[in-house]
């Protein structure tokens, strides 16, 4: 049985369609990508996947079981963390509170085990150790994507959502970033990630879909996506533009 | 008798109140981003409770004040679910005018059940005071400026020390990222609603013994702890407290050099001199950034 299974999938903002029929599975132990240009709907995905949207029509099944119309509160105690776009680092809370409160979906804990479990965070992410106690606010692009990856690994997820963690960041920090998805995976958790940047998603994954304008263009392994030439050219190039710009 | 370190000590009694109201208003503006215009009246509803408990139905003086908190607990839960609530998804607007119309829905209601007679509710101690160096020590006040300090240290305690003060502060800074994590968005809250009503509700039994107890205290009071937010930056729990403070000291000082009669306008020319010239108060941010 998939982990994660969007059947028919649809969402609109009013009159925005910004997902329309979109069918994939997640596969336990997996890491998927899922590739796209600039509004192509793959936030959306996610979060109709979290609960975050309503989905119009269609359906979300998380280890066979229907996650429509959950709250997002509820999908995330089901074992479905999800690190958004932009960080969302809570400002006024240090980076370990931060990554402490990513254990709320987890009942029966005291804050001493949540803070050692916190403290244990940073051995994966030595690069922020030394920031346990500074403020949200006053983190670097990178600090924050940081912490909130490790945030969303303290809700001990079977299934990690992750929104574009490369946007904005310097390469060096992008390969640590891709280095941690790694070990995130070899773990055991299994991760769906979005991405634009196709070079750096489709190096981790195991297979990959591509959206465009709402609707799935492609999907296949990285070897097969790669070989394609569509994909090379728009998203290839793309990325590469990007980055050029940035 | 000396008069500044007497008027430095009235002034910091009802500063203390004026604080306690205005850490309400913090509250409820940092969970919500709406201010709660009926703030005021939970001091007044409560002190009539009060008058209600101990005065007309004889209750000891510390049962009456526990049932008075635990109705205005039932009131900010009241409060949460009818007029908050169904509106949380809306702009600020809507909100804003949802608490203007509690506030004269609590007001209305308390005229009609007990009339325009002002109360007279007696303070907790029989003392009146005690005289030390020269200063009288109003038993009320200082019951005020020690349960205000000790509200004040139960509320640091909480929001730095403990796990549901800090979901409480994610609550108030990203509510869809807090709801991400599993954190109860609503319930949280429901408790900042149900801990602002019994923080009013306390400013309203301590004060309510000082000033008389009627209708029109609720705006009286919630006005200068308005006031007292802005002196001090709106949203910043510090600020409220200094401002509220503040205030207090200054309306005194006002009322003994300057006139009795102008010290609300005193307090409020303070007001508008920190608009225009430090709009974003003593410690908060610019008011133009956060919106
Ligand atoms: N809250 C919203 N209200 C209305 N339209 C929205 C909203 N959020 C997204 N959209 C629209 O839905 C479409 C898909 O947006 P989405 O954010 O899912 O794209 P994306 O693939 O994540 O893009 P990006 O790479 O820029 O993050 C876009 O046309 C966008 O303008
Ligand atoms: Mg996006």
């Amino acid at each position: 049985m998939a982990l994660l299974e969007l059947r028919d999938l649809s969402v609109s903002y009013g009159e925005v369609r910004a997902v329309e029929g979109l069918s994939l599975t997640v596969e336990p132990g997996e890491v998927v990508t899922l590739l796209g240009s600039n509004g192509a709907g793959k936030s959306t995905t996610l979060k109709a996947i979290s609960g975050l949207v309503r989905p119009r029509a269609g359906q979300i099944l998380f280890e066979g079981r229907s996650l429509m119309g959950c709250r997002p509160e509820e999908i995330v105690r089901r074992g479905v963390a999800h690190v958004p776009e932009g960080r969302r680092v809570f400002p006024g809370l240090t980076a370990r509170e931060n990554i402490m409160l990513g254990a709320s979906n987890r009942s029966g804990l005291s804050k001493r085990q949540i803070r050692a479990e916190a403290d244990a965070m940073f051995e994966l992410f030595p690069d922020i150790a030394r920031f346990g106690d500074a403020l949200g606010w006053t983190l670097s692009g990178g600090q924050l994507q940081m912490v909130a990856l490790a945030r969303g690994l303290m809700a001990k997820p079977r299934l990690l959502l992750l929104d574009e963690p490369s946007l904005g960041l310097a390469p060096v920090i992008v390969q640590a970033v891709f280095r941690i998805i790694a070990e995130v995976r070899r773990r055991g958790t299994t991760v769906f990630l979005i991405e634009q940047n196709a070079r750096m998603g489709l190096s981790v994954a195991d297979r990959g879909y591509v959206l465009e304008s709402g609707r799935l263009a492609l999907s296949g392994t990285p070897e097969a996506l790669w070989a394609n030439d569509d994909i090379s050219a728009a998203y290839l190039g793309g990325s590469r533009a990007v980055s050029a710009a940035g | 008798m000396d008069l500044v370190p007497q008027l430095l000590f009235t002034g910091i009694g009802i500063g203390a109140v004026y604080a306690l109201v205005a850490l309400g208003f913090v509250l409820i503006f940092r969970a919500t981003n709406v201010v709660n215009f009926a703030q005021g009246e939970f001091s007044m509803v409560a002190a009539f409770l009060m008058v209600v408990f101990a005065v007309d139905l004889g209750w000891p003086y510390w049962l009456s004040f526990l049932a008075a908190l635990g109705g205005m607990a039932v009131l900010g839960a009241l409060f949460n679910l009818g007029v908050y609530y169904p509106l949380r998804h809306r702009s600020y607007l809507p909100v804003i005018i949802s608490t203007i119309g509690a506030s004269i829905l609590l007001a209305n209601t308390t005229l009609a059940l007990y009339g325009p007679q002002p109360q007279v509710l007696p303070g907790w101690f029989e003392t009146q005071g005690i005289l030390a160096g020269g200063v009288f020590f109003d038993s009320q006040y200082l019951l005020i400026i020690g349960v205000t300090a000790v509200l004040v240290a139960f509320q640091y305690w909480f929001f730095e020390h403990t796990l549901v003060g800090k979901k409480l502060q994610a609550t108030s800074q990203d509510k869809e990222m807090a709801s991400l994590l599993g954190i109860p968005v609503a319930g949280m809250i429901m408790l900042t609603f149900v801990y602002s009503a019994v923080l009013g509700g306390i400013a309203g039994i301590l004060v309510a013994p000082v000033l008389f107890v009627s209708i029109g205290m609720g705006s009286t009071i919630a006005l200068k702890a308005f006031a007292a937010t802005i002196i001090g930056g709106f949203g910043d729990v510090t600020g409220a407290i200094v401002g509220g403070l503040a205030l207090g000291v200054i309306e005194t000082f006002g009322a003994a050099y300057i006139s009795v009669p102008y010290k609300d306008a005193l307090g409020f020319l303070v007001l508008v001199v920190f608009l225009v010239v430090r709009p974003q108060g003593l410690f908060g941010e610019r008011v133009a950034e956060k919106a």
